[in-house]
């Protein structure tokens, strides 16, 4: 086992991916960084699992819905020591476990995504049972920006505000890009805040790599006396930490070689937080 | 039958706090009782059949027991890839009504027509496939889909075809029925849901010797009994209101072809859509289910073989 850190400093997050990414040959590196300031936060200061256990049945749900992320999961799963070494070494290996998409086999990933706007409903369906059993357990679905052009995102968002599931979150992920192009080329979102508070969610947008703003947001939506859902926009950039990748989407696809493994590590080596 | 749905329903509910009903804005007066019995375990998830399978997921992850009902053409239909991701892959005790199987909405065309959700659902790994054929059957089968913890699918047809068995039959994981008893001859009978009835009139009166097997469960469907019914008779012919492709014909004919080759008469829908509109009747009609047309297909396929 790796000694747990939990410290979840967001340059060796990066690092672990990096690691991961070059292991396995893998794609889907620009939407892992993304996201990674978002985790850091989340599993240092938040999400509560009672004796750092991944299926404690008091937990926080976390529910990556945006599956393609996971490797920045992942790499904060590897500071909770619930994962082998080789499980990170021996990324895509064949008989391997970790998958480049989130499966719910992987001890702390809640849902098998991948297929977009699935993970947000079945968080909703976590929401709804942490109210029914009266307990205060938060449920939080991190989907990208991309992925709410599916349907069942509004169709989930409107019974989480009808029910007033006041635990729950919505993160977004709003990087601007999605497979083939920016999100603005492909299916305008206009504004993500005002789509869901127009759906009844006390929304928030703040810098998605400023851990102190994601931190403060975060606890203030929480302390809200509102029973609405509540959702966090957090504007991000693709590839963020590694200059060459940032907002630059062939990063949705590429994998690393030698030459940009090293360059990538050099330039999270030496971004400054 | 469907007043045998319901009492289920509510008798499980009542014994399980765990039960939950999700509709997706479906079954108006169908559960009067239970919204009266347990209101606090009755969610409409509205016209919104994805988020409900997703949430029903969810629910199931912690710790509930979602009955998710719609009729059949949406659940599971409009829905098979939330019920394979987010229910299936994980084992996920949920179970799925889809209600009017068939062609019950035989006015209303082809949107609420349902001949396609047995094959959509048996190649999903985990997913069990019930389809019980009077109100016995239907009571079995939701026993045994809140008894087995794992996913279901449960398609109900047309419910006023009357009985087939007189009590609720002992059953177990995969259990073909008997449903009229016969001998080994040169003809048996295998059918699933409305087309049970249909099943044991014709043979009663066409062919007295010939057994009629009810196929409530049609995955798992237990492949030995298949294999013993099917070495025992010249002749297998299959019944279901559902395509010919891909459902309880195919089912019987997959395992036949490798344990027990005989000759299997499949009788179901042909690989289209209903055409035209009227009655119930009218459309068994116009897809060759009602008795005259299956009839003279046995009598043309015995005399062929």
């Amino acid at each position: 086992m790796i000694p747990q850190s939990k410290a979840f400093d967001a340059k060796s997050l990066r690092k672990t991916v990096l690691d991961m990414a070059y292991a396995g040959s893998t794609v889907h590196i620009g939407c892992a960084f993304s996201i990674i300031d978002l985790l850091a936060v989340l599993y240092r200061n938040h999400l509560r699992y009672p004796g750092n256990d991944p299926i404690a049945a008091g937990r926080d749900y976390f529910v990556l819905s945006k599956g393609h992320g996971v490797m920045a999961q992942y790499a904060c799963i590897r500071e909770l020591g619930w994962l082998k070494d080789e499980a990170f070494t021996g990324y895509f290996a064949n008989g391997s476990d970790l998958k480049g998409l989130s499966d719910s086999r992987i001890p702390g990933l809640e849902v098998t995504s991948g297929s977009l706007g699935h993970g947000f409903s079945v968080g909703v369906g976590m929401a709804m049972g942490a109210k029914l059993r009266g307990t205060d357990q938060k449920t939080y679905a991190l989907v990208g920006d991309g992925e709410i052009n599916e349907g069942p995102i509004w169709e989930g968002a409107l019974f989480a505000a009808h029910h007033d599931l006041k635990d729950f979150m919505v993160i977004v992920d709003e990087n601007g890009f999605q497979a083939m192009g920016s999100t603005q080329d492909v299916l305008k979102l206009g504004s993500i805040q005002a789509k869901f508070e127009s759906f009844g969610f006390e929304a928030i947008t703040i810098d998605g790599h400023d851990e102190v703003a994601i931190d403060g947001a975060i606890t203030q939506l929480w302390a809200s006396n509102s029973t609405a859902p509540k959702a966090l926009i957090a504007k991000t950039v693709k590839g963020k930490g590694v200059d060459f990748m940032e907002n630059n989407n062939i990063w949705h696809y590429t994998r690393l070689d030698p030459v940009t493994y090293a360059q990538a590590l050099s330039a999270v080596a030496g971004s400054v937080q | 039958m469907r007043a045998a749905f319901s009492e289920a329903l509510v008798r499980l509910a009542k014994s399980d706090p765990n039960v939950l009903l999700l509709t997706g804005d479906h079954g108006y007066a169908l559960f009067d009782d239970f919204r009266r019995e347990c209101p606090a375990q009755y969610i409409n998830a509205g016209i919104a059949e994805q988020n409900m399978v997703g949430m029903a997921a969810g629910l199931a992850r912690t710790g509930f027991r979602p009955f998710v009902y719609g009729l059949s053409a949406f659940i599971p239909v409009r829905v098979v890839e939330q019920i394979k991701l987010d229910v299936a892959h994980d084992k996920l005790p949920v179970v799925f009504i889809g209600d009017g199987a068939g062609f019950v909405y035989s006015h209303l065309g082809t949107s609420h027509q349902s001949t396609e959700d047995i094959a959509c659902t048996r190649a999903i790994p985990y997913l069990s496939v019930y389809s019980p054929a009077d109100r016995f059957e239907v009571t079995a089968c939701m026993e045994m889909a809140y008894h087995s913890k794992a996913p279901v699918y449960l398609r109900m047809g047309k419910s006023d075809r009357g009985d087939v068995h007189v009590a609720v039959p002992e059953v177990r994981a995969g259990s073909l029925l008997e449903a009229k008893p016969g001998k080994a001859s040169d003809i048996t009978f295998i059918a699933t849901g409305a087309l049970v009835r249909i099943a044991v009139d014709i043979a009663a009166d066409s062919y007295p010797n010939a057994a009629v097997w009810s196929a409530p469960f049609i995955k798992p469907i237990d492949s030995k009994h298949v294999t013993a019914i099917c070495k025992q008779n010249r002749i297998v012919v299959v019944l279901e209101e559902h395509s010919v492709l891909g459902g309880v014909g195919s089912a019987i004919a997959e395992i036949a072809s490798e344990f027990a080759p005989v000759r299997i008469l499949r009788i179901g829908v042909r690989d289209r859509f209903s055409h035209h509109c009227g009655s119930y009747e009218y459309l068994l009609k116009e897809h060759g289910l009602d008795r005259p047309a299956i009839e003279l297909r046995i009598s043309n396929f015995l005399s062929a073989n």
